[in-house]
């Protein structure tokens, strides 16, 4: 009986069950369907849950031996790290923070779309979030723990990181700086990595549960029952479930906008020409939200069609966050004018130079890829074609990341290695060790989201069941009604 | 970098050597000659040589003071604490007095004697870093004979035999300051059938000296009394850097610059020069000349000066090389203040050398700058007698050669030619510190003791007798040259002994006849010197026939040639210092330049050549000498030469190889030839029986290679680089400059006052001392003591060549210099020094973003860090404007058990992954505090002196209290010339600066236009 899979697991599908329930139910919209081919619940699981079961594609294995070959030249590289100094990267008395933090950021950065399309979307009713939702907060998770190496490691001594929490202690006590944006960072981070993954987690419980009851082996069954916390689809649950969602999504939607501000704290407040500037927390914001579209577009372009999931995932969603990666181009082509406008504008030379050096200086190559890849390029996505054509998206999704990588990268070296005495400037190029971490962070990610593929449902199938019982009208609710 | 275990020969030694290892106290077989009976302790050596002189004078005091400085009471001094002793630096022949520190019974750190008469409390980088060559592990710790090690009693034996046998006995040294020396080696050689003392200088005054002797009588350097110039110019002279006595003339010329003495001063000083030397970066005006012309400059020099004094002079037969209204302004300038101007000249020809004497006689420089009465004796080498001396070795008559304190294979000219000459020489005995080239040559060889441990004595000036006293136990077997040929001579004696009695026959009588000779000593021993009065009180006469009949000419190179222009480094002089790390990483004060030496050329050159810094040029002579090192385009540098350090590419510095961290990148500090720098000896030519550092000639051609210049500073200009300057341009103005013109005028010109917007953090400072340094940028000429004086007090690593190019070098201090054009001269240049420490902001922007509170504020206003709480986020580093802070990119531990002997046990060494910086010397303010509560006191203005302000020689740091209206430093800093850098920042700087005021080219001088010959 299909009904017992899917039921169990999908949401009673009645939109009657009141406001509360339509997680996902936004007004009508006047777009493409939002799941193509007229499916039924039971197809959805089925479509979703058939990579899971299957023996996966030669593909997958090939991908899990590149990301695992580059998380070993990471861990290669962290070795030479710990075992030496800080000293095995390119950084000098001038540039003391170059590949390390520009990497911090650039991964915090991808971590945002997960936030801000399960936590915002989910509160401005954008119903076309749910066929993405979940790779888009998985990414999060990944991105966020790759990000929090790279603080970790760049500590001259990261086996005392532990001193950056306050906790009583034999020393005084001694408690942290709370003056330091630095250790700001340490409670917005952390506080997004929670939220974010309870988010996460509290909307696998149904799937957990379908998978369950799906399993066949001792094993997969128990493990999977041990996650989903005894789901059993009762009414009671969805309820909490509901309202669970709902405080997360309220607790998370600030944190959209807090995360990426305190690490621009870490720029704006300090004296150094090019990073103390007061657009910095919107303008990392925008950013952030673009790198992380950039990324959600990369990594879901190629899921869809490893996983053949093009029915979930469709060229409306991708027209749809072609538009969002637009705005944002717009918006950070705006503070990139901004900047250079007020350092005009405020007569500092300091300023006008650190802006002038930005552009013209030694690294104006750097300057010239950021302003390339995150605004020029991006406007293609005014025409419709553009967006249409999947491939041309991909690459440009893929431009999107390396702009926003630069971008952080001009930033933090172009500001830090000509200052205010021409004494101490430095040039800055990376070492092996450095760009090694660098790849080993890739290949952590791209592990952790492969093995995600593997063994969570990348769509959200409860989501997606309840948007089909929307679109469809109720029609077609052979599954969940009973 | 391990050194080998140190050697034992009995049970009972091992067994102390293993004891000494485990209470970390210096690991010393026992002195061979010295009267010390086995198993003696440092205190009780010390105790039982100030007893033997005490008991020698009858005197009952505790003789342990014998030993101590003036106002330290040693019965006192607890254990852990420091002990002080007055002795005179031997680094160079310039003869400073030191204060010496011990901990624990090791020397530690050497300071300035502020009574002493040469140095009056100044030492240069290089007597500062002296002392960690006492801890070389490489040097020689025992004598050999025919290569294998033995004792002393076998190196005399054959010693004794070679002269025995006849033949003619020949002592090869540099200038022998010490009288006690000249007068033991002068007995031995009376005692043997034909011996001959011939001394010979590496950095040669031969021709100065040789022209003095002509004019007057006495062969000796005029002492030049900068103090009492109002108008110096020099020619070829690095007279504050590296000539004769670079520390007394920073005093006296730094003295003749003060604008803060109640009756401001500031003389006039020229420079003319092939290379940017930094006597020439201090100049109020300099004026590139190619080593070819200096002769003809020279002759354009002293002719208009005897035209203006109405004297003869030979007219000169050369266009004038350099702008006319150089020569002319500087002329008048001399004329002008006659009696207190001088002419310097280091330029070693005897034609040149007469006519700067005779300008000086002209311009009354004898008896006023320059005082012959009682002349330097820092430099008496004779080039003819070396060139004599070859004569002699090539001829194979010479059947005993004893060389001591110079190594002529590299550091004297023909160099080559001397050691090939010298296989002729049955017997060569060598008594050096380190196993370098000459010692290789060598048939005996003894260990010469470091200068900190033996005594010694030295008379630099006439007048003045500066002794030396052991400040630890004789770390190796070592004898110095006074005590072989003692023992040579059949009365073996020990040093003390020896100096000792030369002072009592020759200098206690000229002393006031109060004390009897011991108690003279001893009062010499513990001040460190006494002046006696002068053998000629008046100054001698010039003969008559001084002035030559035809001038010198120009020596224009041969077409398509360049000509090279030796000069001594800051650092290394003349290389003696090649194997002191400390040194070699001290950035050159011009090119700032680590770890080697290049080809100085100027960007004319460079744009010839092609050539840009670290292309590697080849410098072929027609000899067939050839040598290939980086080129560094030097502005200031004259056209068509090629400016090399001295001192580099020495044998020995093949250890430096792995002097820095190792990992994946990591490249070494020494070059291809596997030494440190290139050797350019090759070059220093023997002309006419003189020496000839400059003027080879040579074809100059890229190799296609590149090198690691190691630079601590790349940018050298205060101008922003066009592109990317705001419009109009930028000038920034960390370092502010006035003319004395302006100046006069305005006390305040150059030095507009700071924008102060509304602050966050107004009144939020406590009440109390705050710790202040102010720098006088008029009188700093960026010598760099004070980089390796704060090196020394704390404990800041080396980190090797490969990590200073990478921009990673750990100066706690440093010395910013920035060049600029001089407008309407191209090609000239204008240079300042700026010494930048932390500068302790009172709202610091590195305490704000450390995440664990490991940088904070101290109550007396000092910027804390604190090590064992950084865990090395460098946050506070990226916000710090001035970039003083240093990371500790690796663990950067010596592994050398001897050189950690120089460590301060006051100073934490930092581990690896730590932020460190400028403490304002804490272990001083520290002890000072204890030792004024101690006696119930509050702290006095002068308590502290930071490292960096003790034994700067130009004076021109004052530490202290700013709050206390009284102190040396708050009262410099109502100077109206006072400013801190970036002050607009509103980061409160405690360290502040004083405008630099230089005499502009054409300051009250008539305009003329400038042109250029």
């Amino acid at each position: 009986m299909a009904s017992l899979a899917v039921g169990t697991a999908a949401r009673p599908a009645s939109p009657a069950h009141g406001p509360g329930h339509d997680r996902g139910h936004g007004p009508a919209d006047d777009g493409p369907p939002l799941v193509e081919g007229r499916k039924s619940l039971a197809d959805v699981t089925a479509t979703v849950v058939s990579p899971l079961e299957r023996r996966p594609r030669p593909v997958w294995y090939a991908g899990l031996a590149v990301s695992l070959v580059l998380l070993g030249v990471g861990a290669a590289s962290v070795w030479h790290l710990l075992a030496t100094g800080i000293g095995v990267w390119g950084l000098n008395k001038t540039v003391g923070w170059a590949f390390d933090i520009t990497n911090f950021v650039f991964w915090v950065g991808i971590g945002h779309a997960g936030t801000l399309i399960s936590a915002i979307l989910l509160l401005f009713r954008q119903r076309w979030r749910t066929s993405i939702n979940r790779a888009a907060e998985a990414m999060t998770i990944f991105a966020v723990c790759c990000a929090g190496l790279f603080p970790l490691l760049h500590m001259g001594r990261p086996w005392f990181a532990y001193w950056v929490f306050p906790y009583p202690n034999t020393r005084g006590s001694l408690w942290p700086n709370f003056r330091s944006p630095l250790l700001w960072d340490v409670f917005a981070i952390g506080t997004y990595l929670t939220i974010s993954a309870l988010f996460w987690f509290s909307g696998l419980l149904p799937d957990f549960a379908t998978l369950r009851d799906r399993a066949k082996g001792r094993l997969p069954r128990s493990l999977y029952g041990a996650l989903s916390l005894g789901w059993r689809g009762t009414t009671k649950q969805w309820q909490r479930h509901e309202a669970l969602s709902l405080l997360l999504a309220g607790l998370a939607t600030p944190l959209v906008l807090s995360v990426h501000s305190v690490v621009s704290f870490d720029f704006a407040t300090s004296v150094i020409p090019g990073w103390h500037a007061t657009i910095f927390p919107p303008y990392f914001v925008a950013g952030a939200v673009f790198s992380g579209f950039g990324m959600v577009l990369t990594l879901l372009l190629v899921a869809r069609k490893a996983m053949g999931l093009e029915a979930f995932i469709t060229k409306g969603h991708v027209d749809r966050m072609c538009k969002v990666l637009l705005s944002m181009a717009c918006i950070v082509g705006l503070a990139y004018a901004t900047e250079l406008f007020v350092a005009w504008w405020s007569g500092n030379p300091y300023e006008q130079f650190a802006f002038l050096n930005r552009a013209f200086g030694p690294f104006g190559w750097a300057y010239a890829i950021m302003v390339g890849c995150n605004v020029l390029v991006p406007q293609l996505l005014w025409s419709k074609r553009v967006r249409a054509n999947l491939l041309v998206v991909f690459v440009l999704s893929l431009l999107v990341n390396v702009g926003m990588w630069f971008e952080r990268f001009v930033i933090i070296v172009t500001s830090l290695h000509r200052d205010y005495l021409p004494s101490s400037w430095a040039d800055y190029a990376p070492t092996l060790p450095e760009v090694g971490l660098f790849l080993g962070s890739f290949g952590l990610f791209f592990t952790l989201f492969l093995l995600f593929c593997r063994f969570v449902p990348v769509v959200a199938m409860a989501e997606v069941k309840a948007t089909l019982v929307h679109e469809q009208g109720g029609a077609h609710g052979t599954g969940g009604a009973s | 970098m391990t050194p080998r275990p140190p050697r034992w020969s009995s049970a009972e030694e091992r067994d102390a050597l293993a004891r000494a290892a485990a209470t970390g106290e210096p690991s010393r077989p026992p002195a061979a000659e010295e009267p010390v009976p086995a198993g003696l302790s440092r205190r009780g050596f010390l105790a039982a040589v100030g007893f033997s002189a005490g008991a020698l004078a009858a005197c009952a005091r505790a003789p342990e003071r014998v030993t101590a400085a003036p106002g330290e009471a040693p019965e006192h001094a607890p254990s852990g604490g420091a002990r002080w002793f007055s002795t005179t630096c031997g680094a160079c022949p310039a003869g400073c007095g030191l204060l010496v520190k011990t901990k624990d019974g090791r020397p530690i750190k050497v300071e300035g004697n502020p009574a002493h008469p040469v140095s009056r409390g100044g030492v240069c980088a290089v007597g500062q870093a002296s002392v960690l060559s006492l801890y070389d592990s490489r040097r020689l710790r025992s004598p050999r004979v025919d290569g294998r090690d033995t004792d002393l009693a076998a190196a005399d034996a054959a010693v004794r035999k070679a002269v025995a046998s006849g033949g003619a006995v020949r002592v090869l040294t540099a200038t022998v300051t010490s009288p006690s020396t000249r007068a033991a080696v002068a007995r031995w050689l009376a005692g043997v059938p034909d011996g001959r003392h011939v001394e010979v200088d590496p950095l040669s005054a031969s021709a100065a000296l040789a022209a003095h002797e002509a004019a007057f009588g006495v062969r000796a350097l005029p002492r030049v009394r900068l103090e009492r110039a109002e108008a110096v110019l020099a020619v070829d002279c690095d007279v504050l850097g590296t000539w004769v006595s670079p520390v007394e003339h920073t005093r006296g010329w730094a003295a003749a610059r003060d604008l803060g003495a109640p009756t401001p001063r500031l003389s006039w000083h020229g420079q003319a020069e092939s290379v940017l030397t930094l006597s020439g970066s201090n100049a109020d005006r300099r004026v590139r000349v190619s080593p070819g012309n200096v002769p003809a400059l020279v002759a354009h020099l002293v002719h208009r000066v005897a035209q203006r004094t109405g004297g003869a002079a030979p007219s000169p037969a050369d266009p004038c090389p350099v702008a006319e209204d150089f020569v002319e302004d500087s002329v008048r300038r001399l004329v002008e203040h006659k009696g207190r101007s001088v002419l310097l000249c280091g330029t070693n020809d005897l034609d040149v050398q007469r006519l700067v004497l005779l300008a000086n006689e002209r311009l009354g420089a004898y008896g006023g700058v320059l005082d012959l009465a009682a002349p330097s004796l820092q430099r008496r080498g004779d080039d003819a007698a070396w060139a004599a001396l070859l004569d002699e070795l090539d001829a194979g008559k010479v059947a005993t050669l004893v060389v001591a304190g110079v190594n002529p294979v590299v550091e004297l000219p023909a160099g080559r030619r001397f050691a090939a000459a010298a296989a002729k020489v049955p017997v060569r005995v060598v008594v050096a510190e380190r196993p370098d080239e000459t010692v290789a040559l060598a048939t005996v060889a003894v260990p010469a003791p470091h200068f900190l441990e033996a005594f010694d004595d030295a008379e630099p000036v006439a007048g003045v007798v500066s002794l030396s006293q052991p400040t630890v136990q004789p770390l190796v077997r070592a004898r110095t040259l006074r005590a072989c040929v003692a023992a040579w001579t059949g009365a073996p004696e020990p040093d003390l002994d020896l100096v000792r009695a030369h002072f009592e026959r020759e200098v206690a009588p000229k002393q006031a006849a109060d004390a009897s000779p011991g108690r003279a000593f001893r009062r010499a021993l513990r001040d460190g010197f006494v002046e006696t009065a002068p053998a000629a009180p008046a100054a001698p006469v010039l003969r008559g026939d001084a002035v030559p009949a035809t001038a010198p000419r120009a020596k224009p190179p041969a077409a398509g040639r360049l000509v090279v222009a030796l000069f001594p480094s800051v650092a290394l002089l003349d290389g003696r210092h090649a194997w002191n790390p400390w040194l070699q990483e001290l950035p050159d004060p011009v090119t700032k330049q680590t770890w080697g030496n290049a080809a100085c050329i100027a960007p004319e050159t460079a744009a010839a050549l092609s050539a840009k810094d670290g292309d590697v040029l080849r410098l072929s002579g027609d000899d067939g000498t050839a040598i290939e090192l980086p080129a560094v385009v030097v502005p200031g540098t004259a056209r068509g030469t090629v400016g090399v350090a001295l001192g580099h590419g020495r044998l020995g510095t093949e250890r430096f190889e792995r002097v820095g961290p190792r990992w994946l990148e990591a490249r070494p500090t020494t070059g291809r030839d596997g030494r440190v720098g290139t050797d350019a000896s090759a070059f220093l030519a023997l002309v006419g029986g003189l020496a000839r550092p400059s003027g080879a000639e040579v074809r100059v051609e890229r190799t296609g290679a590149t090198d690691v210049v190691a630079r601590t500073q790349t940018w050298s200009s205060l101008t922003m680089p066009t592109a990317t300057a705001p419009h109009g341009g930028e000038r920034r103005d960390p370092v502010r400059e006035t003319t004395l013109a302006a100046w006069k005028a305005d006390p305040r010109a150059g030095n507009p006052a700071a924008h102060h917007g509304p602050g966050l953090w107004e009144g939020l400072r406590a009440a109390g001392p705050r710790w202040g340094l102010v720098v006088d940028l008029t009188k700093c000429t960026g010598c760099s003591a004070c980089v390796v004086a704060c090196q020394a007090e704390n404990n800041v690593p080396v980190v090797g060549r490969d990590e200073v190019a990478r921009g990673r070098d750990m100066a706690w201090l440093r010395v910013d210099r920035y060049f600029a054009d001089v407008e309407g001269a191209p090609g000239e240049v204008e240079v300042v020094h700026q010494p930048l420490p932390c500068q302790h902001c009172g709202n610091a922007p590195c305490e704000v973003v450390c995440p664990v509170l490991a940088t904070s504020h101290s109550e007396d206003g000092r910027n804390e860090q604190t090590y064992n709480r950084c865990v090395g986020t460098r946050y506070c580093a990226n916000n710090c404007p001035y970039k003083v802070r240093r990371f500790n990119w690796f663990g950067y531990g010596s592994h050398d058990t001897w050189a950690d002997l120089v460590l301060n046990p006051d100073v934490t060494v930092r581990e690896r992954g730590v932020m460190e910086k400028c403490s304002f010397c804490v272990q001083r303010v520290s002890e000072a505090r204890a030792e004024a509560r101690r006696e119930g006191r509050a702290l006095a203005d002068g308590d502290v002196r930071t490292a960096c302000q003790q034994s700067c020689p130009a004076g021109a740091l004052v530490f202290g209290d700013v709050t206390d209206a009284t102190s040396a430093a708050a009262r410099a800093a109502k100077d109206p010339r006072r400013y801190r850098v970036l002050e607009e920042l509103n980061v409160d700087p405690a360290v502040s600066y004083l405008v630099k005021v230089r005499e502009r080219p054409l300051d009250g001088a008539p305009k003329e236009g400038p042109h250029h010959g």
